[in-house]
């Protein structure tokens, strides 16, 4: 028996939570109980199967010379003034894929955010939005495919071959900012466990001779509509490369593509480069352990790499599985591992996972993108805005590593500054209040009273029914808002230091059977309102609210 | 030292030894030349990490002024012009880039050291790991997951969070000026520094500890996690009053670039150089720039003293410059040190696309009016650089850790044994704030890496032969002054003359 053996008990409530905060930004209660009482394996297949959506494309979510509020713009000629505009229209589209989940819930937004951090790209070295679209697109619709078709894709994607050079790189004097990259941080990595070097400086010099010559066309160029990647025979290196023993000193010789075209050649050597760099044993693993430390646990003990990392990695890159992404996350995803009591609750929620989750959780219905344009603006400015003061800027990372807490030491744990925290306060704070508007009569937040008069039936009627108690509403507030069962004493000090203020917890039946009495009085709706308010800021203030 | 025992020293040599007007010193001033010689305590004293992010270019920071044949033989594409290079006071071997005027001044001021190809052992040309290296100071194959200064702090504020702030010490141990903390300050258990993004809203925006509840650890790797947030969330809002004060009593009282010019690092230093002022005790600030990552297109290709590489350059020199400024008039220059430090320098050789790939040692900068030698190493050698043709790296004279050993040691007053252990080893002195320059190791006069500047001693340096050391003298050599420990051998009718 092994941990990545199939968990095979029915989802409960608190394991289908576990799995959809995983697996996507974040559940709704809806969700939750949707996926309550299937098995892992259906469970898991239901969030991958519904990840062939089709997607409309971004519109404009302002007015700009070229394009009015809600049209769309991707395929017009570019244009310098309209480009700002456009991309933060993509970027909020982006967004707007993870947060709404049009079609049953799936897990491929959160796996192209995966994708998006390991082969990062960002926009403001990159700020073409078509180079930023195209990326996005390439990474999604290739998210659960072959990893394969992924590694030789990006590798001439226009926006890639700008972020790392590669439209710099040339024979004679090469480039190999993308070279190193592309065996450091997207296949083999530096170092295998062991500490045994996986390439060497000389690998580097020679797979940039590899890939000389591909070049992006019309970046940011006035008028133009094609942004296709070309290859330019003249500024490729047609020598041997040579590679070291790291990689069976396999020799990339020039080599004429079928058909014998310019364009093939280069596709003919860098085909030739993908395979040599997955061949490589660390390969697989290295991809895998960045698939754990994403979906199951930051933290990789010697014995985790031994019974998780090694299988994974050798079925990914096996013959039949062929370096398909799908099975690969499919089988760590369905695993005892990823439903073991060791693994809820050790990541601490990133930005995205905080923000975006809070408001799928709290049902903050997203506007729609082109008849609801200006509440959408409004919508993503804030959760976009909110992200970046707690150091997720989205398509921005500081670095081609991506974001510092998915491989510095501490991982997750790096969210965390004096500053972020205090900021994700201010983040859950807002919910509670209510004070950002998005449109007339919708502010995003949490409608608390509503909420707590929904648990309170025959509400007017006192004599019929009695009144909902401090502990149901504190269970209600509660159910599937943590990773982690609280205490009973941490739910007493809840009811009795937090919400009653050291008052008896009688004093609620009477307030609220008040407050029943007479819903228009604004002294003992405030009262009311007071406790809840009170009560759901220091909930999602909670450490406990921080990890998932 | 007496006079006698130099003489009995000299007596011991093989060969005579004469001395010029016999300027042999009091005891005095050998205890004032050294660090104990200025007024601020160990304790006071405040180190200024500056980081910049991506690898910053040595060949077109420090220019080998005395080879540029050679320089322009390398890059040809990015060089600078001759006659644009600026030069520094008795320094004809280098220059700095045009775009450093402010760091010219410092350094003809005495108070910029610039050391020479520092780097480490089997360099890695991965920023990550490279910057890893760095910022734990570990050797290449014994990554550590402590950051160098952390283990300090960890060191010398045991037990650190709990209990911390006190009643002694009130001000957070290290300060990051920013939403994030580096690697370098993170201690054995979480990290030593605190990050500070404004410090006029930090209370404000930190607010007061949340109220716990009582005894409900969790269990197993989550409860791990759920008490590292909790003691995250009550850390910050515990410091914010002191920071309050410190910035509400603190001013800049010089000039910094104006904030149109978009220089994030005087934003920063600014606000560290207010928090001093205002009396925080905070040993440690860590503030950083990025973008110097230049594969391509560092210089303007119609003016290779423009474009991106000399904006980056000149937004560092004018920071650092109105930082210096700005702790002179405050008056606390004397307790102040900083330095920059990047992951690796870049390849000797350009590329053809105006920008130069990852490279290994590159100078590093330290300022203060503490610090006694304007250069410590030498130019590099481009006729000695390591790698092959197309591909030429600046081989490490210095190692970084040398650098910090000597911040550790001479800076903060630490106990060298305990040194050795936060660094792992034992890293000889490059007299950083010395200004005797000593012997490292036996060896002729004339070799320089006998000397702990890795150059020879000038006419102006103070010398001191180790105890144990034999130093072959060659020819005849000029210095302030000569304090003799070990033995120095005479090849022939050679001296040493003094100055002093």
């Amino acid at each position: 028996m092994s941990i990545l053996d199939t968990y095979t008990q029915p989802l409960t409530a608190q394991t289908a939570a576990h799995l959809l905060r995983r697996a996507t930004v974040g559940p709704t209660q809806r969700e939750i109980a949707v996926f309550t009482g299937l098995s892992a394996t259906q469970a898991v297949r239901q969030l991958s199967d519904s990840s062939e959506s089709l997607l409309s494309p971004a519109v404009a979510i302002d007015s700009s010379l070229s394009t009015t509020v809600g049209q769309p713009f991707l395929t017009r000629p570019y244009s310098d003034t309209s480009n700002d505009l456009y991309l933060t229209s993509v970027k909020y589209w982006w967004l707007a894929l993870m947060t709404t989940q049009k079609t049953p819930v799936n897990l491929l937004d959160k796996l192209t955010l995966f994708w998006q951090n390991h082969f990062v790209v960002t926009s403001d070295v990159v700020s073409d939005h078509r180079f930023i679209n195209r990326y996005l697109l390439l990474l999604r619709n290739n998210a659960l495919g072959s990893f394969e078709t992924l590694l030789t894709e990006i590798s001439k994607d226009p926006a890639m071959l700008c972020y790392l050079n590669g439209n710099e790189n040339e024979k004679g004097r090469p480039n190999e900012n993308y070279a190193r990259e592309l065996q450091e941080i997207y296949t083999v990595g530096v170092t295998d466990t062991d500490g045994t070097e996986n390439y060497s400086e000389d690998d580097v010099k020679a797979a940039a001779r590899v890939l000389t010559g591909w070049a992006y066309t019309n970046y940011e160029t006035a008028g133009t509509t094609s942004i296709d990647p070309a290859f330019d025979i003249s500024k490729h290196d047609a020598t041997d490369k040579a590679f070291s023993s790291n990689y069976n000193n396999t020799v990339i010789s020039s080599r004429p593509g079928t058909p014998n075209s310019f364009a093939t050649t280069g596709e003919a050597e860098l085909g030739a480069l993908v395979t040599m760099l997955l061949k490589h044993a660390s390969t697989p693993r290295f991809i895998c352990r960045k698939l754990y430390r994403w979906y199951v646990n930051p933290t990789i003990t010697p014995a985790i790499e031994t019974d998780i990392i090694g299988p994974l990695a050798t079925f990914f890159a096996s013959p039949e599985n062929n370096y398909a992404i799908r099975p690969v996350l499919e089988k760590l995803l369905t695993s005892q591992a990823f439903f073991s009591n060791d693994t809820i609750g050790t990541i601490i929620k990133s930005p995205i996972e905080l923000v975006l989750g809070a408001l799928r959780f709290f049902e903050q219905p997203v506007p729609d993108m082109v008849t609801d344009t200006n509440a959408f603006r409004n919508y993503f400015t804030y959760a976009y805005d909110a992200m970046r003061s707690m150091e997720f800027e989205v398509l921005n990372q500081p670095g081609e590593f991506g974001y510092e807490p998915y491989y510095q030491t501490g991982y997750s744990r790096t969210w965390l500054t004096s500053v972020t925290v205090a900021e994700r306060n201010k983040f859950t704070d807002t919910l509670v209040e209510r004070s950002v508007g998005v449109k007339p009569g919708f502010s995003l937040g949490i409608d608390l009273l509503s909420w707590v008069r929904t648990l309170q039936s025959n509400f007017d009627s006192m004599s019929v029914m009695p009144a909902i108690t401090c502990e149901q509403v504190l269970a209600s507030f509660t159910e599937n808002l943590f990773a982690v069962n609280l205490s009973q004493s941490q739910r007493d000090f809840l009811i009795d230091t937090i919400m009653m203020k050291n008052a008896p917890r009688s004093s609620w039946i009477t307030e609220w059977n008040a407050f029943r009495s007479a819903s228009n009085d604004a002294g003992k709706r405030t009262l009311v309102m007071g406790r809840l308010e009170s009560l759901m800021k220091y909930l999602l203030r909670m450490a406990e609210y921080q990890v998932y | 030292m007496k006079r006698r025992d130099f003489l009995a020293a000299a007596s011991s040599c093989l060969l005579p030894l004469t001395i010029n007007g016999f300027g042999i010193q009091s005891p005095a001033l050998w205890q004032s030349m050294s660090i104990s010689g200025t007024p601020v305590a160990y304790g006071d004293r405040v180190l200024v990490l500056i980081y910049l992010n991506g690898g910053n270019d040595g060949l077109n920071t420090v220019i080998p002024l005395n080879q540029l044949a050679a320089y322009n033989d390398l890059r040809a594409n990015i060089a600078i012009p001759e006659n644009r290079i600026l030069r520094l006071i008795d320094n004809t071997t280098m220059g700095l880039h045009p775009a450093m005027t402010g760091l010219r001044d410092l350094s003809n001021d005495g108070k910029l050291s610039i050391v020479h190809s520092v780097g480490y052992a089997n360099p890695s040309q991965s920023h990550a790991r490279s910057a890893t290296i760095w910022m734990t100071g570990s050797d290449t194959t014994q990554p550590t997951p402590t950051g160098w200064v952390g283990r300090y702090l960890d060191n010398r504020f045991p037990g650190y969070p709990t209990n911390y702030p006190s009643a002694q010490i009130k001000s957070p141990l290290a300060i990051q000026i920013g939403s994030l903390t580096s690697m370098a300050l993170l201690g054995n258990r979480q990290s030593m520094g605190m990050a500070i993004s404004d410090p006029n809203t930090f209370q404000q925006l930190v607010g007061s500890a949340p109220t716990q509840p009582p005894g409900d650890a969790h269990c197993c790797d989550a409860g791990e996690l759920i008490s590292f947030v909790r003691q995250q969330q009550g850390l910050a809002p515990s410091y914010a009053s002191e920071i309050k004060r410190a910035a509400d009593a603190g001013r800049n009282l010089a000039a910094y670039p104006p904030s149109t010019e978009q220089n994030e690092l005087a934003e920063q230093l600014k606000v560290v150089a207010r928090l001093i002022h205002g009396g925080l005790q905070t040993k440690i600030y860590f503030v950083s720039m990025g973008g110097f990552d230049s594969h391509a297109g560092q210089v303007d290709s119609s003016d290779t003293t423009k474009g991106h590489h000399a904006d980056l350059l000149g937004k560092l020199s004018a920071a650092i410059t109105s930082f210096q400024q700005d702790l002179k008039q405050q008056g606390t220059e004397d307790k102040v040190v900083g330095m920059t430090f990047s992951e690796f320098g870049r390849r000797a050789n350009s590329n053809a696309s105006r920008g130069t790939d990852h490279g290994m040692a590159a100078p590093v900068f330290v300022f203060g009016s503490s610090v006694h030698h304007r250069t410590i190493g030498a130019v590099p050698n481009l006729s000695a650089l390591s790698g092959n043709a197309a591909n030429r790296d600046v081989p490490m004279q210095v190692d970084f850790r040398q650098i910090y050993a000597d911040v550790l040691n001479d800076w903060f007053g630490t106990d060298r044994t305990l040194t050795n252990t936060l660094l792992y080893r034992e890293f000889p002195t490059i007299s950083l704030f010395s200004e005797i320059v000593e012997t490292v190791a036996s060896g002729s006069w004339t070799n320089p890496a006998t000397w702990s500047v890795g150059r020879l001693p000038v006419a102006s340096d103070y010398v001191t032969i180790n105890t144990g050391h034999t130093i072959t003298v060659s020819q005849t050599v000029t210095v302030k002054n000569v304090k003799l420990q070990g033995k120095i051998q005479f090849t022939g009718s050679y001296s040493i003359k003094l100055t002093s």
